[in-house]
This record gives C-alpha cells, sequence and structure tokens, in this order.
C-alpha cells in the first residue's frame, strides 16, 4: 500500500509535467525593462501603473520579438508580456475556448464574429485608441459588429495566383489554378473556408457570405474536378515555395509573402490581379472577456499601431500594415511590388475576407472534406 | 495467495494502468460523449445539449467518407501484408543465418529510428521528387529522358512511404518469435527427412505464427487512421480516412464530427481484428506449446 501511495502523486506530477510542457511560453520583456530587483526610484512607485504586471498574448510564431510591439515595451518597462503560441487560427480559437486564459489573442478574418458568439472578447474602447483615426475606415469595419468595435486590426496581406512567368505568360483570372494546360503544375492551398469557398465564390461573381446551397454545390464540384489538375495541396508556405524553386509548380494560390521571398530568390514571379479581384486577408486582435488588464491590453494594441511596430511588420515580415501613412518607410523595390504598394487603388479592387457565421465556415469546411474524399 | 493480488503486482500494474486511464479510457470516453454533441457551442465544457446521432447519420450520409474508411482499411491491409512479407525473410536471416553479427544487423535495422518520422517522410519527397534520387539516376543512365512526375503525390506513394517506415518495427517481433523457436525441433524435422522448404513451411512459420500475427496487426491498426503521409506525399486524391478526422478535429473546429467519424473507424478496426483474430484462430497459434 505504501507504494500505492507514492504511485499517485507521483503520477500526478507526471500530468502536471505534461500538461506544462503543452503549453509552449515565452516571456519577453522589451529591452529597455530594468533588471529585475533592482529597487525603482521613488518617483515612479507613484505612477497609476502597477509595478510587475503581466500582460499575456495568444500569437503567432515571430510576432513575439520586441520589435513588433516596440512602443509598448517602451512605455510599460515594467511589465512582462508572455507570449504562448497557436499554429493556426483554429488552434488558437479552441485554445480560447478550451480556456487558455490569454488577456489578448491573434486572429485572421473571418474569426472574429465566432469569439463574439462564444463571448470570449469584449467591446474596444476606439475613444481610447491614439492611433485609431489613422485605420482606414475598411479596416475598421472588418472589426465591427452591430455597429460594436471587438477588435484592432494590425497586419494584411493579400491572397492571389501566384505565377512563374517562364511558364505562364499572364494569369489574368482565378480560373488559371483549373486550366487543364497546366495539368500537374497547379497547387491550391489545402483549405476550404478560407480558402477553397471564398475563391469559388469570386469566380461565381459572388463571395463567401452570400453563396447560395446551389452555388456551393457548383463550387464543390470546381474542387472535385481541380484535383485532375492539381499536383498537391500546400499546407505550408515553405513547401510551396519549394515546389516553385524545383520547377514542380507553375502556378498557384498564395499569399504576398511567398512571392515576396521568391522575387528575392531571383524566380522570375508575377503576382495576378485578377479580374474577379485579389482577397485581401487582415490579423485582427482582440481583448479577452475574462481579463483583468484591460487598460494594459488596450495600451498594447494601441503600440500595434503605432508608427515603429508598423514599420518593423512592413520592412521586416513583408506584411502589410493596416495605417497607410507608414507605407513611405518601404524603400525595398521587391516589396513594394509584392504589396503593391505602387497602387493606391489596389485595395478598393481586393475582396476583403467577410465575416461568415459559425455554420457558414463548418460547411464550407464540409465541402473541403467532401472533396478530398470524392473518389 | 493468489499471485494475481499480491500488493507488488498491483504496485507494478498500478502505474501503467493509471496512466492509461488518465490519457487513454477518460479521452475515449470523453470523444464517445462529444459524438453525441449536436454542435461544438456555449464552450467546451457544456453539458447542456440533448444527445444526438445526426452525426452518425452524417457521415454515413455522404458516400463519400464510408468509401474512403474502405480505401483505408484496403490500403492497411496491404501496407502490412507488405511489410510483414518483406519483414519476414530479414527476420528469418537476422535469427538463423547471422550469427555473431545479429546484434549489429539488428541496430543498424533498427537506426532509421533515430530519426523523427517526419523527416522519414520528407526524405521520400526528395527520393521520389522530379528532381529527386530516382529519377536523377534514371536520366543518368538515359533510360528516361524527361523525369517522370507520377512517382510522388500518388496513393502509391502513401503505399510506398509507409512500408518503409514499418519495416523495421515489425521485423523485430517476428525476430523475437523467430528466436523462441526450439532449434531441436528443426532438426528433428530434417532428421525425419523434411526438405529445407517443407521444414520452413510446415515448422517455422506456424511456429513463428505469433509474432508475424503481432507485427500485422501492429502495421495494421495504426495505418487505418494514418494522415501524416497522405497528407506530405498523396497529392491530391491521396486522402485517407485519418485526414478527413484531422480536418473536422483541427480547421473545422467541429469536434462532434470529427469524434463520430473516429469512433465508427475504432468499431470498424475492433470489429476487423476479432473477426482475424477468430480467422487465423490466435489462442491456438498462441497457446500451443
Amino acid at each position: 500500500m505504501k507504494l500505492v501511495r507514492l504511485l499517485v502523486p507521483m503520477t500526478l506530477v507526471i500530468v502536471v509535467a505534461s500538461c506544462g510542457e503543452a503549453a509552449e511560453t515565452t516571456t519577453t520583456t522589451a529591452a529597455a525593462t530594468p533588471q529585475t530587483g533592482t529597487p525603482l526610484p521613488e518617483e515612479s512607485s507613484t505612477t497609476a501603473a502597477p509595478v510587475n504586471t503581466q500582460l499575456s498574448v495568444l500569437e503567432w510564431a515571430y510576432y513575439e520579438v520586441p520589435d513588433m510591439w516596440v512602443e509598448f515595451g517602451a512605455a510599460h518597462p515594467e511589465t512582462e508580456v508572455i507570449f504562448n503560441f497557436g499554429a493556426s487560427d483554429a488552434d488558437i480559437f479552441s485554445k480560447i475556448l478550451a480556456g487558455s486564459g490569454e488577456d489578448v489573442m491573434h486572429w485572421y478574418s473571418p474569426y472574429m464574429p465566432f469569439y463574439v458568439e462564444e463571448g470570449l472578447i469584449q467591446p474596444i474602447d476606439t475613444s481610447r485608441l491614439t492611433n485609431w483615426d489613422k485605420v482606414p475606415e475598411g479596416f475598421q469595419q472588418g472589426c465591427t459588429l452591430d455597429g460594436v468595435v471587438y477588435c484592432v486590426p494590425w497586419d494584411w496581406g493579400f491572397t492571389s495566383v501566384l505565377y512563374n512567368t517562364d511558364q505562364i505568360p499572364e494569369v489574368t483570372s482565378w480560373t488559371a489554378l483549373f486550366d487543364e494546360a497546366y495539368t500537374g503544375h497547379i497547387s491550391m492551398w489545402d483549405d476550404g473556408a478560407s480558402g477553397a469557398v471564398p475563391i469559388g465564390a469570386y469566380i461565381l461573381g459572388t463571395n463567401e457570405a452570400d453563396v447560395t446551397d446551389a452555388q456551393l454545390e457548383e463550387i464543390k464540384q470546381m474542387w472535385i474536378d481541380q484535383r485532375d489538375v492539381n499536383l498537391f495541396y500546400w499546407v505550408d508556405e515553405p513547401s510551396l515555395e519549394e515546389g516553385f524553386t524545383s520547377g514542380d509548380i507553375w502556378a498557384a494560390y498564395a499569399w504576398n509573402g511567398a512571392y515576396y521571398r521568391l522575387l528575392l530568390a531571383g524566380l522570375p514571379m508575377a503576382y495576378a490581379d485578377p479580374v474577379e479581384g485579389r482577397n485581401t486577408w487582415v490579423g485582427q486582435y482582440g481583448i479577452s472577456a475574462a481579463t483583468e488588464n484591460y487598460d494594459l491590453a488596450l495600451e498594447f494594441l494601441d503600440g500595434k499601431l503605432g508608427e515603429q511596430t508598423g514599420t518593423n511588420l512592413l520592412v521586416q515580415y513583408a506584411y502589410g500594415h493596416v495605417v497607410p501613412e507608414y507605407f513611405s518607410a518601404v524603400t525595398d523595390e521587391n516589396l513594394i511590388t509584392a504589396l503593391s504598394l505602387d497602387d493606391p487603388t489596389i485595395l478598393d479592387r481586393t475582396n476583403f475576407t467577410v465575416p461568415i457565421t459559425r455554420d457558414q465556415y463548418e460547411r464550407y469546411v464540409e465541402v473541403w472534406t467532401q472533396v478530398k474524399a470524392a473518389p | 495467495m493468489d499471485s494475481r493480488r499480491s500488493p507488488a503486482r498491483l504496485a507494478l500494474i498500478a502505474p501503467p494502468a493509471l496512466y492509461l486511464f488518465v490519457f487513454l479510457a477518460i479521452p475515449m470516453g470523453l470523444m464517445g460523449l462529444l459524438s453525441f454533441r449536436p454542435a461544438l457551442r456555449g464552450g467546451i465544457a457544456n453539458f447542456d445539449w440533448t444527445p444526438t446521432l445526426e452525426h452518425y447519420r452524417a457521415t454515413f450520409a455522404e458516400g463519400g467518407y464510408t468509401r474512403l474508411l474502405w480505401l483505408s482499411v484496403g490500403v492497411a491491409l496491404v501496407v502490412a501484408l507488405i511489410t510483414t512479407a518483406l519483414a519476414y525473410p530479414v527476420a528469418y536471416f537476422l535469427a538463423f543465418r547471422a550469427g555473431r553479427r545479429a546484434p549489429l544487423l539488428l541496430t543498424l535495422l533498427i537506426i532509421p529510428f533515430w530519426t523523427s518520422y517526419l523527416l522519414r517522410l520528407i526524405a521520400w519527397k526528395i527520393i521520389l521528387g522530379t528532381n529527386g534520387a530516382i529519377n536523377s539516376f534514371f536520366l543518368w543512365t538515359g533510360v528516361i529522358e524527361e523525369p517522370v512526375g507520377l512517382l510522388l503525390y500518388s496513393r502509391t506513394a502513401v503505399v510506398v512511404t509507409l512500408v518503409y517506415v514499418w519495416l523495421p518495427f515489425v521485423a523485430l517481433p517476428i525476430y523475437a518469435s523467430l528466436l523462441r523457436i526450439d532449434r531441436s525441433v528443426l532438426e528433428a524435422a530434417s532428421d525425419l527427412g523434411a526438405r529445407p522448404w517443407q521444414r520452413l513451411l510446415r515448422v517455422t512459420l506456424p511456429l513463428s505464427a505469433p509474432g508475424v500475427f503481432a507485427a500485422y496487426l501492429m502495421v495494421f491498426i495504426p495505418t487505418v487512421g494514418e494522415y501524416v503521409s497522405p497528407l506530405l506525399v498523396g497529392g491530391s486524391k491521396g486522402s485517407l480516412y485519418g485526414n478527413i478526422i484531422e480536418i473536422f478535429f483541427g480547421d473545422g473546429i467541429n469536434w462532434p464530427r470529427g469524434s463520430a467519424m473516429a469512433m465508427i473507424m475504432l468499431a470498424g478496426v475492433m470489429a476487423l481484428v476479432l473477426l482475424i483474430a477468430r480467422l487465423v484462430n490466435v489462442r491456438r497459434i498462441v497457446e500451443e506449446p
């Protein structure tokens, strides 16, 4: 019996340890952070912000570096920002749903309504965001549901047909992804709700929120037939880029990051401006409904819209930032091309990812499984 | 005193039993429960819902899913058959012919396990790819003038990679069962006039059957639910049933549907294993002295 008594706590320790391991956590404080343990000068204890505060963020890898939150780091050197990571939008949403408890989380359109529906986030008091007015209305609208602002938009980028001009002279439509002339040299992203269904909807002249049942059926058949020309579905950008460099892939559904990197690698790449319009996706930050750090979270998000952070995002990671006045900081020709920063009307001609309901989302995912399961 | 109830025995069994209970039985129970939940709404720990069979109905209603389940079972049967057939001679050589070199060869056999499963799969992309090892070799020898694009991204590629991944794993139980064979039985067979092939078919093979059977199931059971290899080398039409389950659990955030599909697979595999066990009559094989 003694052994059993020993074993129970031991097993519990193992359980707890393995649970702890599952959550990959990075703690970062801004470069300007004073040494911990150094007594702060008398005056600073009179400021409103409490010493040794913490803010937790559920983030995508690479956004935890202090360059991606410069303003907040400078204003709050005493705050320890804890980053936990998600691997996909579904992963981040599931973690929050399961109660991982971060103050701030980062998702991509169209996830915002799902968080609202589950009561996981709270409204943003935009009157307290000093940089809010710099954000174009289109991006603000993307964060608004029934007149309430639920998030702060931050990064954005395009989705379009990326192609190698050695093999394909010009692509003018999304239908290039279905072209039999390129059989075995096309690659589609492995995603239904954010990839296949929206593109199918654009081709049918509608968008993913307004697709009818009949149209959805048509879209499904389009992608089932598309498998005859599609070499493989890519799950991560490196595998897609490898497809282009090896010469296997001539045209693909792609984000502008891949376009930029392949341009840098010296490949003859072009990024289509399809008649149906490119897609524009937007990354958004929300504040947890259960947070005890609302004020701090709000400041963190305001800092995300700051000039230093915005410029770093553009120049270092080649993603768009929602404040257009920072674009002038970009001098790299490849980057200007990749983000179409030299085309002031490009955003007006694209299809922003529109909010869809959770029911629609689930149906679109199912369409994708049916495409994959079709004979 | 009944040795089965001795404290020492209980203490030995307790940790794995507790581990299995916490990490297998409870999750399985939760998954079974989830499969009856209408939708994953209102939080995860929400029990305010009426059980429904909707997800089971929807799975069977979609012909593609059931077709894919059968296909996955077929692929698993084939992969297990090829692997076991290829592993048997390897194990036989190790057990009867390798002699003093056996430990070294055994180590060489399991060396692939020192690398991660994912890396080994990605290596096959390099071997089978358009500019890969096989194409380069045949281009160099002049057998082909253009690279063959069909090696990768097909269901055949899935079978090839899975056979490779399982092979060393499967040779071990067969090797163990061959080692256990009493050599005097083989000598007796020869003395009684059995030719080498008769000895193999009528003595060695039946005596090593438990190991072969264990090896076959060790490949068959996990392969039915396999989804990584189809994702990496299967191409547009190489998906298996496991890929669909993965989508519902992952991108789909539709755990109830994923659970129902997983339960269906579990029931199917269990029924099939019981059927095989009955056909092969494991008990007779295993208990035979």
